[in-house]
């Protein structure tokens, strides 16, 4: 019994980062129909950011958030300007979309290849090998930041969006891009701030997980399979869809990685993205779409 | 007084072909207008260029004296004309008073918004009955009359309607066409794009007739409706005597 506790512990302890991790590709989803393929590059791009900051100064990785955000909130706004700002008209936006994010965490790979070479990594600050005892219970410290602040940062996203002009704006366009227009919603530049925000929150996640996981630079393969997963799993654009499936395939990864062994975890994302797409193609919670 | 005046505005979608082909048109203040004409004629195109949706290739459009053209929707929003979609396109996770709050996203001023969806509910009870479902579960009817009254949150002087009864049971359309009638005698200019041509031009004062995107024929609403040809194009009074058989 104590055991199956444990490895439910353990699960929701990181349940939390994946969210974090889906939140920004489901968010650009849902506004711009931008499958973003590089969404684990760029959440990689900014881990190296937060280990060059913590090699050269000794910058807590938690601390080093501070720069991370913004700067991948930066390079997603200047992404998205000069990749995609002058195509959204194209009525075969999202399929250009695949393809010039396939290529661009191509790109990404072999410029961090180039300057980190590929040794694995990680961030070493003291509480990434401690761990809180809670009765016969224990979880990392490690972990248990990164989910507290991961659900911080989630939960500010979706009072942002439920509360202010800007993310009233973001959703009526997730919603209904042509209304949005209608009722004056500018919304070239809501598509813009998206991928920003959405950007931001890979640099948050990459900065979380440079603590908790040992990360190289072509390690973007294996995670854009399990975000995939996650983000159409939870309904692609829909930020509680994305919550929900990461908590529920975090615990049931983490249970599969302690009876079946960790090699057979990853199993997971790919037999639940295989099943979801079988019987209930548009998410736990997102809709059908029409077009 | 608010003169529209369209001048031989040449559109189209994309690279595709033109959709208005030179097309000039007057709308003068107070008045409503009815546009029909056969599919592709390009009257939703006219109303989608008004409202800035659609940049014209040619041509200029002049509110109130000033050009309007070229000017972002938001923008055209700004100078008081607002354009109701034929999709009755609301937000459809959005709550109905989510919604109307949408209409006045460009007010900025949020107390004002919530004094204009006062007066809105006080207009339309039924809307405020609604105002905290989902805009997705409302019926078509209710689901235009929220498109409208989202509308209205701007206070606009001039609104262009694009087949407001379109897809809705006759009954429904009856509610609608008294909606349309209410913001008249309101003393709105209203730019009404109508499949149902008879309905659209008994509730009007003036008919266009747009062909081709091109020659607008416009006369009082009461005379296109009596027009031979336009009844025998667009009125269906051909398929009467078809009917009369069909029933004996």
């Amino acid at each position: 019994m104590i055991q199956i506790i444990q490895v439910l512990i353990l699960g929701l302890a990181l349940g939390g980062v994946y969210a974090l991790m889906s939140s920004g590709m489901t968010l650009i989803f849902g506004v711009m129909r931008i499958v973003n393929l590089a969404h684990a590059a760029f959440i990689i791009m900014a881990a190296y950011i937060s280990f060059w900051l913590f090699k050269v100064w000794r910058v807590d990785p938690i601390v080093s958030m501070a720069v991370t955000m913004p700067v991948m909130f930066l390079v997603g706004v200047l992404y998205y300007r000069v990749l995609f700002a002058s195509r959204a008209d194209n009525p075969r936006f999202t399929d250009i979309t695949v393809l010039v994010t396939f290529a661009s965490a191509l790109v990404i790979e072999g410029v961090l290849s180039y300057l980190f070479t590929g040794i694995y990594r990680s961030t070493s600050p003291v509480y990434a090998t401690r761990p809180f005892l809670i009765g016969p219970f224990f979880v990392p410290q490690s972990q248990v930041y990164a989910t507290l602040i991961s659900i911080a940062l989630i939960v500010s996203l979706w009072l942002f969006l439920q509360y202010t002009r800007v993310g009233n704006a973001i959703r009526a366009t997730m919603q209904n891009r042509n209304s949005a227009q209608v009722v004056g919603v500018n919304v070239a530049l809501v598509s813009m701030l998206s991928f920003g925000i959405g950007l931001a929150m890979a640099g948050a996640a990459g900065s979380l997980l440079s603590f908790i996981f040992t990360f190289f630079p072509s390690k973007h393969v294996a995670w854009i399979g399990m975000l995939m997963s996650l983000v159409v799993l939870g309904g692609m654009g829909s930020l509680m869809g994305a919550m929900l499936s990461s908590f529920l395939l975090a615990v049931i990864a983490s249970y599969v990685s302690f009876y079946w062994g960790p090699t057979w975890a990853p199993i997971t994302f790919y037999l639940a993205l295989f099943l979801i797409l079988l019987f209930r193609p548009q998410g736990l919670l997102g809709k059908k779409m029409d077009g | 007084m608010g003169t529209l005046v369209v001048e031989n505005i040449v559109a189209g979608y994309g690279s595709g072909p033109n959709i208005l082909r030179g097309l000039s048109l007057t709308i003068e203040a107070g008045k409503t207008y009815c546009i029909i004409g056969p599919n592709g004629a390009g009257k939703s195109t006219l109303v989608k260029v008004i409202a800035g949706l659609l940049k014209p290739r040619e041509g200029r459009i002049m509110y109130k004296g000033e050009p309007i053209n070229g000017l972002r929707a938001d923008q055209v929003l700004q100078r008081g004309i607002c354009y109701v979609p034929s999709d009755r396109s609301l937000f459809p996770d959005m709550t109905v008073k989510e919604n109307l709050r949408m209409g006045g996203y460009i007010l900025r001023n949020s107390s004002l918004v919530e004094k204009r969806i006062e007066q809105i509910f006080i207009q339309f009870p039924i809307l405020k009955e609604k105002r905290s479902q989902m805009a997705k579960t409302l019926s078509g009817g209710q689901q235009q009359l929220t498109s409208i009254a989202r509308a209205m949150v701007l206070k606009p002087e001039l609104i262009m309607l694009d087949e407001p009864s379109l897809g809705l049971a006759p009954k429904v359309v009856q509610q609608i066409f008294g909606t349309i009638a209410i913001l008249r005698d309101q003393g709105l200019t209203i730019l009404l794009v109508e499949q149902n041509a008879r309905k659209g031009l008994e509730n009007a004062d003036q008919g266009v007739v747009l062909d081709l995107g091109m020659n607008s024929f416009e006369r009082p609403a009461v005379e296109v409706l009596h027009d031979p040809r336009i009844q025998e194009l667009y009125l269906g009074k051909r398929s009467r005597p078809l009917q009369a058989e069909a029933a004996q």
